[in-house]
């Protein structure tokens, strides 16, 4: 042991192998084994492979919870999609792909597909526009920009089913406000049921959720207009840009990587939407504003078929990976 | 050692507030209900608990459920083998639960001359899914037309409509002459309430939807698009309006907003509610015929109740269980003497029919003179009703807001209609 800094036994070192009496070996095998014992506290296999075991461990509960809540669901569910389960049928019955080849035969279902493409395009591209205006506004000195940016919160922080109820008394034909307020200044001669055209349900539940998003998308871009160089703005400016060309040619280039981060999340969130959606207009009027969402819904707990409506559920999750995909790479690229 | 007398303590604390004197009991029968959660029938169903729990000193959990989460959380409690004792369903539900593992034939657990001697024939029949007794009734009625009196006295209509032509024009004079009203607040939003309009339309210009054998009707004659003529002219005469359900349709007539609506005779109950003056709007309830188009025909209306099924971990139960128990005594002359009046509804046995109470009240008097003879719901006895309810919702709707023309509706409602029975067979 003399002579070693680290406390590492000089026996480690003896070629044990070299020895001919077997007893001798053992015997020097044990010694060996002893004095590794250095410490009481010492971590087996080194200090990195401690810090794993505690790291595993702490992700435990996490892992847990997501197994049990997410994965088991998912798993099950993507095992349902290939099975007849009805409320007549007490047991799943396996039917392989035949909730896929009725979904291929069944135009209701790729209705949903498109209605939900035109959904999550305008939303997103609303709340990408207004978000992006509103955090401007916002970035600009003036008084009382802390109250409003504060109340600016509040559609996100309301529950999206209250915000649901409360588009859906502006918008209800008969005691809504949009109607008296046309109606007050001469717009419109009777009541409007704007929830009772396709057009118009479909404006309410995109006019909905751009409500509900502007927030979180304004938060990010306020977020990251604190970083923009100022002195570079400013210098355009003595340069003579005007304020489109400063948003074209410094504000959205020193955004882009904001930008491309929000886009991909509302367009994941606006795939997932079915509060708003369901809570405003059920999915009607007759299937207008039918997402996959609801469609699942309603295969589900209307129609009782879950098989099928896990089917729809497993091709929803197909939409949904590219953009998660693409969100996933960011965020490890980003670490 | 600190530590662990702190934690100790505090393990202490948690159960003594957690078990206040005692381990909490689960009660004997858990009771499902759609009544219970709504305000204007709780306080009938809590007297209705209360009484059991006196007579038999069991105890009974009810678990209240808006009607429209009722049938889904029943299929998620019976996919998570959680299901109630008993529970509490509407008449058209019955045959898509028919196979619920656990649900208990209530021949074997009474038998059935008991049943047949002790409950109307009407009322049992709703409870019957091919041989076997799946549900007892607890009310019964019909789905009628509902006028309001006092808005057609403000529209000057003096006679009660009897022909489709004088209830047209009874709903003109309400759109002239009471503002802002819609005449009858037509079911136009919600598939399940739009299926019985159209349901009694049909049947008042002579057509069907679905017939005995399972084959649909409702394209073979003129009969349908007939009836979905008569809807969508109202709609565009503005005599009926868009965005309107059941619940709406209370709230209106009971707000003297509107004239006419279908509903049970337990509207009656909503309505005072609604009105904010009790009883004393029941002067303005007036049940009525459904106007006929083709003379000489029975003014239609829809069979309807509500009914009381039974689980059991086995689908076998004998009649001394709790949960038995607990249907004997709601459907026993106590119970039956009080609640379906409360409800404004019909009892289910013939001596709760006998009671003087019941011949002594106006309304079901009135009510069941004008629509005593329901039909079967035609849509609601096959096991994929729900889906056949959404086509035809959907169908109804998209010719009543002008997004297809009437025989598009009709033929595109009897090719999905077909293609959904193609592979059903009738439970009863």
């Amino acid at each position: 042991m003399a002579g070693c800094p680290w406390g590492q036994p000089a026996a480690i070192h003896t070629p044990l192998f070299a020895r001919d009496d077997p007893m001798t070996l053992a015997a020097e095998i044990s010694s060996a084994s002893e004095a590794t014992q250095v410490s009481p506290h010492a971590v087996r296999g080194g200090l990195m492979a401690g810090q794993r075991r505690i790291g595993l461990l702490l992700l435990l509960p996490a892992a847990v919870a997501f197994g049990g809540i997410i994965l088991y669901p998912f798993l099950q569910a993507l095992a349902l999609s290939l099975f007849e389960y009805t409320l007549e049928t007490p047991a799943p019955r396996f039917d392989g792909l035949g909730n896929f080849a009725k979904i291929a035969a069944t135009p209701d279902v790729w209705q949903a597909f498109l209605t939900t493409a035109i959904y999550v395009f305008f939303t997103t591209t609303g709340t990408l526009i207004l978000g992006l205006a509103w955090a401007l506004i916002l970035n600009q000195p003036f008084r009382g920009r802390g109250l409003l940016r504060s109340l600016s919160l509040l559609p996100w922080v309301l529950p999206s089913t209250v915000s649901a109820f409360i588009w859906g008394w502006i918008f209800n034909s008969r005691y809504g406000v949009l109607n008296a307020f046309l109606l007050e200044i001469g717009f419109i001669a009777m009541p409007q049921a704007w929830l009772s055209t396709s057009a118009g349900a479909m404006v309410a539940v995109i006019i909905t959720k751009i409500w509900l998003s502007i927030p979180l998308f304004m938060a990010f871009f306020l977020a990251g207009l604190q970083n923009l160089d100022r002195e570079q703005v400013d210098a355009a400016r003595v340069d003579g840009a005007n304020n489109w060309a400063i948003l074209r040619d410094h504000v959205l280039p020193h955004l882009r990587p904001v930008l491309i981060v929000v886009v991909v999340l509302g367009v994941i969130g606006n795939l997932q939407q079915f509060d708003t959606i369901y809570a405003l207009t059920g999915g009607g009027p007759v299937r207008a504003t039918a997402v996959l969402s609801v469609e699942v819904y309603r295969r589900a707990f209307e129609q009782w078929d879950v098989g099928l409506a896990s089917a729809i559920g497993v091709l929803w999750v197909a939409t949904l990976l590219p953009p998660a995909f693409l969100y996933l790479r960011m965020l490890v690229k980003g670490a | 050692m600190k530590r662990f007398k702190s934690v100790a303590s505090a393990a202490v604390i948690a159960a003594s507030v957690a078990l206040p004197g005692q381990a909490v009991k689960a009660a004997d029968v858990s009771f499902m209900s759609f009544s219970y959660a709504e305000e204007a029938a709780k306080p009938s169903v809590d007297a209705l608990l209360k009484g059991f729990e006196a007579q038999t000193k069991l105890t009974v959990e009810p678990l209240g459920y808006a009607w429209g989460d009722m049938q889904k959380n029943i299929f998620l409690r019976a996919r998570s083998k959680t299901l109630p004792s008993v529970a509490q369903l509407s008449e058209r539900w019955l045959p898509s639960f028919a196979n619920v593992a656990g649900l208990v034939d209530l021949n074997e657990v009474y038998g059935k001359d008991k049943l047949a001697a002790m409950f109307a024939p009407d009322a049992l029949a709703m409870g019957q899914v091919g041989s076997k007794q799946l549900a007892l009734p607890l009310i019964s009625g019909s789905i009628g037309l509902i006028a309001n009196k006092a808005v057609l006295e403000k529209a000057g209509v003096s006679k009660t409509p009897t022909t489709v032509e004088e209830f047209r024009g009874a709903l003109v004079a309400v759109r002239d002459k009471v503002p802002n009203s819609v005449p009858y607040t037509m079911a136009t939003k919600n598939n399940g309430s739009i299926l019985l309009d159209f349901m009694i339309w049909t049947w008042t210009f002579g057509g069907e939807i679905i017939d005995e054998q399972g084959k649909v009707k409702i394209g073979s004659t003129d009969a349908g698009k007939q009836a979905l003529g008569f809807m969508v002219g109202l709609m565009k005469d503005r005599l009926a309006a868009p965005e309107i359900d059941r619940p709406d349709a209370r709230r209106l007539v009971a707000q003297g907003a509107s004239a006419f609506f279908f509903d049970a005779p337990q509207a009656r109950t909503h309505l005072r509610s609604f009105s904010g003056q009790g009883p004393a709007f029941d002067a303005n309830v007036l049940p009525l015929a459904t106007p006929i188009a083709i003379a000489g025909r029975e003014p239609a209306s829809i069979q309807w109740g509500h009914l009381l099924v039974q689980f059991s971990s086995t689908g076998k139960a004998n009649a001394d269980a709790p949960a038995s128990q607990f249907i004997t005594y709601l459907t026993s002359d106590e119970a039956q003497s009080k609640f379906p009046l409360e409800q404004s509804a019909l009892p289910v046995t013939k001596s709760a029919r006998a009671d003087p109470k019941v011949a002594g009240d106006a309304f079901l008097t009135a009510w069941a003179k004008a629509a005593g003879n329901p039909g079967r719901n035609e849509v609601g006895i096959w096991p994929n009703a729900a889906e056949l309810t959404q086509i035809i919702g959907e169908e109804v709707q998209g010719a009543l807001l002008g997004q297809k023309s009437i025989d598009d509706s009709i033929q595109s409602m009897q090719k999905r209609l077909e293609t959904s029975m193609a592979n059903v067979s009738k439970q009863n």
